[in-house]
């Protein structure tokens, strides 16, 4: 969680005179740089920040808007799924299952609309689908007491090949959309340019908002940081979790349809989806997430995203192969995380050994 | 005020309560006293609601107990200092502060972070505990300062029955003294009861009205603070001790005999 580095000392009264002035004027933007560098995400921006700066600079046509345009969809749909795996995460909880979620909500939608049921009451029905099976998820994990690395594991099979079963291993067109032109249900729920940028970033913006500002915020962190505690204290640990998990599922369910809207058709590839599941979980990783819970943001998984995203991108521009494209991928996650975390230690200067 | 009948509670083949008997009057602070392992936090643990006993009845104010819930606990005005101190290394002080008792903004309820923070600081200085900073992690503060926060959360409370397990563990004597000052108080004041588990004799006999003792998961004894001394309370212990040795020995050498026996 992001806390705003307010003192309980009330503030000085600023000085008169010009010359004290400036220098009051430094000592702020000090503290501004020094609270920008304490946040958790601190490191994690100034990494992808580095990293946008070198493509720019090595990259031709990479600082362009219509390679910004490019890089949209890789990102924009990490950052949603990365942002409610953040609050399963910072639970102390994995969910495996994202992936699965986001192959089959888009034809749960497609069959409903088949059924007769209008685009977007077919497109809350299927989030509704995504929301039971967060709920089954949580069941599992907080009543039955399975670890949700077995549980979500074993969701992510039976997603997979329920796909498989109701799709008969075959695309179908998206509802709603048309190859030849964007409509306004399009245009909405993915189809149109900004669209799923906007989505990500009203997301982000929310649940950022819902975990600093809210119980619910308080409750995830005190589950995940001491779970024993929050029981003594009287939180009800079962329904955070379970409520974290629904807000996961669901979040992978929205992506599955702006991705199947966006791409005009939904594809049954489960190797696609795992793929998916697992930038999702590294951008929760890079920006700062922890595994072992109690800590993490939001913000943070946006930020890693993009930084997925610019990186991606920008080996593209480079023109190296595809078929190096993942090894330098992996070999760049290490190295930056490794960054990462050197700059970490020097934000909160406990040294370097 | 707070009845305790016949209570028990196992876990498993390991029996912490057997049959346990206590009382709470008003305005009282009560030491319960015991050695380690003899149920004095499970006793707690169920009267604060935290875990259900599996046979006995308990009364507040007269009537029927069962709380569901910490929470429920917390709505009869029963309110805890748990041994581990329940606090969230990763949460500010004022979060941990009013852990499940959040203040928030109406309608919407967001965190009211300003009054939170504001409430804490004046519930620490009636303590006279010092923490400069409360937007820090209690990750960050020492062990004294941390259950100083836990002890303030359930004394600045609504609740009118504190249990406090071994609210002094981890602290100094400065902030010992604090604590058993703000204690006394309460004490003076009257409207609430006490009910704490100590293991220092000279904090017992200077802040309570009464001490029971539990041993083998029975109240062993149960006497005014004029009425016994440290030394009656030490000669029980150390007998417990002797006791416990000689059953060892016994056991022993009942095994050995047996242990021969059968290799004959």
């Amino acid at each position: 969680m992001a806390v705003a580095s307010g003192s309980e000392v009330p503030a000085q009264s600023p000085p008169a005179g010009p010359a004290s002035t400036s220098r009051a004027l430094g000592g702020r933007a000090l503290k501004l740089v020094r609270g920008f560098l304490t946040l958790r995400e601190g490191s994690i921006i100034v990494v992808a920040i580095v990293t946008t700066v070198y493509f720019s600079a090595n990259a031709t046509n990479f600082a362009t808007l219509s390679n910004f345009k490019t890089l949209l969809p890789y990102f924009a749909p990490l950052a949603i799924l990365g942002a409610g795996e953040v609050f399963v995460m910072i639970n102390g909880e994995i969910d495996l299952s994202i992936g699965a979620v986001y192959l089959l909500s888009p034809f749960v939608f497609y069959k409903l609309n088949q059924a007769g049921i209008p685009l977007v009451p077919a497109v809350v029905l299927s989030l509704f689908v995504s929301m039971a099976v967060g709920a089954i998820n949580g069941f599992f994990i907080a009543v039955v007491g399975i670890s949700s690395f077995v549980t979500t594991l074993g969701m992510l099979f039976t997603l997979d090949g329920l796909t498989l079963i109701i799709s008969h291993t075959a695309p179908v067109p998206t509802p709603g959309t048309s190859a030849l032109h964007v409509n306004s249900f399009a245009q909405v729920f993915g189809g149109g340019t900004y669209s799923e940028l906007i989505w990500a970033l009203v997301i982000v913006v929310v649940l950022q908002a819902v975990l600093t500002f809210t119980r619910w915020g308080v409750y995830t962190v005190a589950v995940g940081g001491n779970r024993l505690g929050a029981a003594e204290a009287g939180i009800r640990v079962r329904l955070v979790l379970i409520r974290n998990f629904v807000l996961c599922a669901t979040c992978a369910g929205l992506v599955g349809i702006l991705e199947a809207v966006r791409a005009v058709t939904a594809t049954p590839d489960p190797s696609g989806s795992n793929e998916i599941l697992f930038q999702g979980i590294a951008s929760a990783v890079i920006g700062g997430t922890l595994l072992r819970g109690g800590s993490g943001t939001v913000v943070g998984a946006l930020i890693g995203a993009l930084f997925l995203g610019v990186l991606h991108d920008g080996l593209i521009i480079k023109g190296v192969s595809a078929n190096y494209l993942d090894l330098y991928l992996g070999l760049a996650i290490l190295i930056a995380m490794s960054v990462n975390v050197y700059v970490q230690r020097v934000r909160t200067g406990s040294g370097l050994g | 005020m707070l009845r305790v009948e016949h209570i028990s509670k196992s876990f498993g083949p390991t029996t912490a309560l057997r049959d346990v008997n206590l009382h709470l009057r008003k305005g009282e602070v009560l030491g319960l006293l015991g050695d380690n392992g003899s149920g004095k936090s499970t006793l707690i643990k169920i009267i604060c609601g935290f875990q259900k006993q599996d046979s006995g009845q308990m009364f507040l104010h007269g009537e029927p107990y069962e709380p569901k819930s910490v929470d429920d606990a917390r709505a009869q005005g029963i309110d805890t200092v748990y041994q581990d101190l329940a606090l969230v290394d990763e949460l500010s002080v004022y979060h941990n502060m009013f852990l499940r008792r959040e203040r928030v903004h109406v309608p919407v309820p967001l965190l009211n972070n300003a009054l939170m923070r504001r409430e804490t600081r004046k519930a620490l200085d009636d303590i006279g505990i010092n923490i400069p900073r409360l937007d820090v992690p209690v990750a960050r503060l020492s062990g004294g300062q941390r259950q100083a926060i836990a002890v303030a959360r359930t004394v600045s409370g609504e609740a009118n029955i504190l249990l406090l397990d071994e609210p002094l563990a981890a602290m100094g004597a400065k902030e010992g003294g604090m604590i058993l000052e703000v204690i006394q108080r309460l004490k003076e004041e009257g409207e609430v009861s006490v009910m704490m588990i100590l293991h220092n004799y000279a904090h017992v006999f200077a802040t309570c009205d009464r001490v029971n003792l539990l041993q083998d998961g029975v109240i062993a004894l149960d006497k005014q603070i004029t009425e016994t001394s440290v030394e009656e309370l030490n000669e029980i212990v150390v007998e417990e001790y002797r006791r416990a040795r000689q059953a060892a020995i016994a056991e022993d050498t009942a095994a050995r005999a047996a242990a021969a026996t059968a290799s004959q």
